[in-house]
């Protein structure tokens, strides 16, 4: 159908006058008076005014013209009643803005592209072993790739460390020379970084940096930034939209090349460590899989020391790219976000019944007057839509607070040495999320708004105008209904609240072991053995330093190694966990020796075959035997290769300790454990403890100038308190009972509300019952009673749906969720969300109850 | 009924451009005022041909010097008619068989 422009009504009204006049031209031609030609004219075309009708209806703009109708009417009706109003958008925005919250945060760190140069075609090469897999190649495989053009039209190489800048903390991407020429990000002020830089100097600031470092200072290209003590001659500042190819913004842009003089490892030189990333934009004609397989003996060859490897390319156009994988770990998360709009429809939807019951006069004398159902259902829709576009801007707003509040919330409870080098993307309202919040604000409308008006337009003259609203009866049972859901919906994001909560505070307290407050953890990149020993010998001379232990790696930063041990002479060795660690590990942390003894100093330096055990280990292998002065056999764990185990392979046993957590929190105390000495000359040293003595003044400075004194590159990232990793730890599942109890309590008000809207009404509708019955000798306790009872029913029936709901799906996730220290079917949650929710179900009750035993029987009986 | 109007109008036309009343008379004349009883009538049929594309509309001057609104057949109208001919006279065939020979009168 073509779209002319649209004939207008003068036009056509001019056709009609044209055809009277020739009509009665032809007339008059006949012989007839010009005045009867007039008529009889007239009377052969017929209703003027019906053909003008006509016209007008089929033109193709009646719709617009009825929607601006409908919009003017919604408005006039709505002003009359902006109590109505301000209920429906503010429970609206809330719901839409919970939504829509969780979309902004997945359209930032999934859907957003990165705002470079065709990111599409953006692919990034990994690989899986066996074992591992991961994303990092050396510098030599990035140059390899760069020179063949088979697949690629160009390729980038990146790797993101933390350097120093005047002693605090920056983001540094050591990029390669192609870096800018292949994104082509826009540019604040200045240039990117080139080919010719190679091994310059220079840097190019993030926007964020520029204005948090230098206060956004116009003349930034003449200013130098301080990195790891070296002044870099800034030369650009890239736009604010684009923070780097990763989810963690970059602070600063520097040549790769540049690293080797300012901080180790040498990521260029002879022994390379593998530490780059790797990202091509493959050509027009070369799929990913095709690479994929194209790579295959290439990956394989730069990755030594695993087993099967093989590669993949993945695209990587923006933090996370969005998989299959994502959608299924992310949509139960969404899921319980999206069930606090539907539980804020079910209200509004509620209170449309309500008003549309309490409307049916008008629209039935609408009806009456000739309005068409459709058109009718059209205008209670546009109503709707009205609302949920006016909810869905006002949820935008709310979306934009509380993002900028949740930020400065997650960055006031994370642990201070965290949150001095946490950095989280920009997280914008931008024209997906602006789109998401109309699409939703539709979709809602449907969703509260269709109901009421199809039942609406199914009125009756008569009934309406006698008062009865139609089909009273099941207007209401819809309404119990939608409480009935609501109410099952609060309990289960209450229960799911709670669950986390409580398992939040039970891992937050589970019993370590040891003593770790105070105590400061500095963990070593692989192949820094150096920097070790030289940290080890600064603290040495440092009066405050107190005591000082060597490990292969510290708790509460890694899972420890794992390795096969058993009784020598045993057939078979079981699975179990090691770690190298100096004999002042044990009196460090306070882990209390049970049987035998610690390590000697000179079984640390020579490395002696002789190890220390957890009471678990000791427990499994001697249940009824004292375990010191036993032997027992290490060896590889079926079919992984370990590295470093040690050289010997049957230690005895001197000492038993008691049983820690080195791991993960969640996975409570460990299994089993084997201790082997190490000195801080080791190759396995990797790892320190320091515990300052009280009041030694072991601040931040003086730390930094015990790095620097160790090594030029201080790597700040490394050093943080043991109490903070354990922090860190739980941290995820703390935010998660932040962000559940925060969705469970909209959820529940949203059903208290809903309740007391729904117990109001049907006390205005029995009011002239329970005025009888007062009348006849019912009691005040009776009428409360009667008022209860209703609520306890739909309470009830809600909280019971609910329960198994809650039940159902936690024992699905208990299925496929094992920690030891995390109870998923967690009965006091239940219990207590199960009370909660029926405790402010019944005070939602309350208050009508008592409204009702003050109703007058003589004034009720009166009425009507 | 609609469908018969609309072929009427476009068989009317395809003697070339006419205007609304030149229609409508022509019409009236062809069908014994059987097909068309109002002439007002005529104009929601034009503006649904309009819409389809099968006519097109212009302003021009009538024999007698007066401004109307003459219509045109378009390509697409032309083999619109011949296609609804075509089903007419199989219909009409169809018909007569079914309702046999009209009986004699008298």
């Amino acid at each position: 159908m073509t779209f002319r422009r649209r004939r207008t009504h003068d036009d056509f009204s001019d056709e009609i006058r044209a055809h009277l006049e020739l009509e009665a031209d032809r007339l008059a031609a006949d012989g007839m008076s010009r005045e009867a030609a007039r008529d009889a004219a007239r009377r052969a075309f017929g209703s003027v005014t019906r053909v003008r009708e006509r016209f007008y209806e089929t033109s193709r703009f009646v719709w617009l013209d009825q929607f601006a109708q409908d919009l003017r009417y919604a408005w006039r009706s709505m002003r009359r009643n902006p109590a109505f109003l301000v209920t429906t958008v503010l429970t609206l925005a809330v719901g839409i803005g919970v939504v829509a919250i969780a979309f902004t945060v997945f359209n930032a760190y999934v859907l957003r592209p990165f705002a470079v140069h065709d990111p599409r075609s953006l692919h990034q090469i990994g690989w899986r072993s066996r074992d591992a897999g991961g994303e990092s190649f050396r510098w030599r495989d990035y140059e390899q790739l760069r020179r063949r053009g088979d697949l690629f039209t160009s390729v980038l190489a990146e790797s993101t460390r933390f350097v120093s800048s005047n002693g605090r903390p920056l983001a540094a991407a050591l990029v390669s020379g192609s870096y800018f020429t292949v994104l082509g990000p826009r540019m604040a002020a200045g240039r990117g970084l080139g080919a010719a830089d190679d091994g310059v100097e220079v840097a190019v600031l993030s926007h964020q940096a520029w204005v948090r470092l230098f206060a956004g200072d116009p003349g930034i290209l003449d200013r130098r930034l301080d990195v790891n003590g070296r002044p870099f001659a800034i030369v650009g500042v890239v736009g604010p939209d684009f923070t780097g190819l990763g989810d963690m913004p970059r602070d600063v842009w520097v040549p790769l090349t540049t690293y080797a003089s300012m901080a180790q490892p040498d990521l260029v030189g002879r022994d390379q460590p593998r530490a780059v990333t790797i990202v091509t934009r493959l050509r027009d004609d070369v799929t990913a899989e095709q690479a994929r397989s194209a790579l295959g003996s290439f990956v394989a060859g730069a990755i030594e020391g695993e087993e099967d490897v093989r590669a993949f390319v993945r695209r990587q156009d923006s933090p996370n790219p969005l998989s299959l994988d994502l959608l299924a770990v992310l949509s139960p998360v969404f899921a319980a976000f999206v069930l606090v709009l539907v539980t804020a429809c079910a209200n509004v939807s509620n209170v449309m019944l309500a008003r549309a019951v309490a409307r049916g006069r008008e629209i039935a004398v609408r009806l009456s007057l000739g309005a068409s159902r459709s058109r009718l259902v059209r205008q209670l829709l546009t109503e709707g839509l009205l609302i949920a576009v006016v909810a869905g801007l006002l949820g935008l707003a709310l979306t934009a607070v509380a993002l900028r509040a949740g930020t400065v919330l997650v960055f006031r409870t994370l642990p201070p040495s965290v949150s001095a080098i946490f950095r989280t993307a920009p997280i914008p309202i931008d024209h997906r999320v602006f789109l998401f919040a109309l699409v939703v604000a539709a979709l809602t409308t449907l969703l509260f708004a269709l109901v009421p008006a199809l039942r609406a337009s199914r009125l009756t003259l008569v009934n309406a105008l006698r008062g009865h609203g139609g089909d009273a009866g099941r207007g209401s049972r819809l309404r119990a209904a939608l409480v009935v859901a609501q109410v099952a919906v609060s309990l289960v994001l209450v229960i799911i609240a709670l669950t986390l909560a409580r398992n939040g505070a039970a891992v937050g307290a589970v019993d370590l072991g040891y003593d770790a407050r105070g105590v400061l953890s500095i963990n070593v990149r692989e192949g820094q053995t150096r920097l070790v020993r030289g940290l080890a010998e600064a603290f040495e001379v440092e009066p405050g330093a107190g005591d000082v232990a060597v490990t292969g790696g510290n708790p509460l930063f890694i899972r420890s190694r794992p390795v096969a041990a058993a009784p020598a002479g045993a057939a078979t060795a079981v699975a179990t966990r090691f770690t190298f660690v100096s004999p002042e590990y044990f009196p460090l942390l306070r882990i209390p020796i049970v049987g035998g003894r610690g390590f000697q100093p000179d079984e640390a330096r020579t490395g002696a075959a002789v190890a220390v055990v957890s009471e678990a280990t000791a427990r499994a292998f001697w249940p009824h035997e004292d375990a010191v002065g036993k032997t027992i056999r290490i060896e590889r764990p079926e079919g992984r290769p370990v590295v470093d185990l040690p050289g010997y392979s049957e230690v005895r046993i001197v000492g038993v300790v008691k049983d820690v957590v080195s791991g993960f929190v969640m996975d409570g105390p460990d299994a089993g454990h084997v201790y082997l000495p190490i000195s801080a000359s080791s190759p396995h040293a990797l790892a320190l403890l320091v515990r300052p003595r009280p009041g030694g003044g072991l601040g931040p400075e003086v730390l930094q100038r015990l790095f620097v004194r160790a090594a030029p590159d201080p790597q700040i990232f490394e050093a943080l308190p043991l109490d903070d990793m354990r922090a860190l730890q739980v941290y995820p599942l703390l935010a998660a009972s932040w962000v559940g109890s925060l969705l469970g309590a909209i959820a529940l008000a949203l059903s208290v509300s809903g309740l007391y809207g729904v117990l109001t009404y049907t006390l205005s509708q029995r009011r002239r019952e329970i005025g009888i019955r007062m009348a006849l000798g019912a009691t005040a306790g009776a009428v409360v009673r009667l008022v209860m009872r209703q609520s306890a029913r739909l309470a009830g029936a809600g909280a019971a749906i609910g329960l198994s709901i809650a039940l159902a799906a936690m024992m699905a996730l208990s299925s496929v969720v094992r920690l030891q220290r995390i109870t998923i079917v967690d009965v006091p949650a239940f219990a207590a969300g199960v009370f909660v929710v029926l405790a402010a179900t019944a005070l939602a009750a309350y208050q009508p109850a008592r409204r009702a035993t003050r109703i007058e029987p003589s004034e009720t009986l009166r009425d009507s | 009924m609609q469908g018969t109007l609309e072929v009427l109008i476009l068989r009317t036309l395809i003697f070339g451009p006419e205007h609304g009343q030149g229609i409508a008379r022509a019409i009236q004349q062809t069908s014994d005022d059987e097909l068309l009883v109002e002439h007002g009538a005529l104009y929601p049929a034009l503006q649904r041909l309009e819409a389809k594309g099968w006519i097109a509309a212009k302003w021009g001057t009538s024999a007698n010097n007066r401004r109307a609104r003459f219509y045109t057949l378009t390509k697409t109208g032309r083999a619109q008619l011949l296609r609804e001919t075509t089903k007419w006279r199989r219909l009409a065939a169809a018909m007569a068989r079914v309702l046999g020979p009209e009986p004699e009168r008298g």
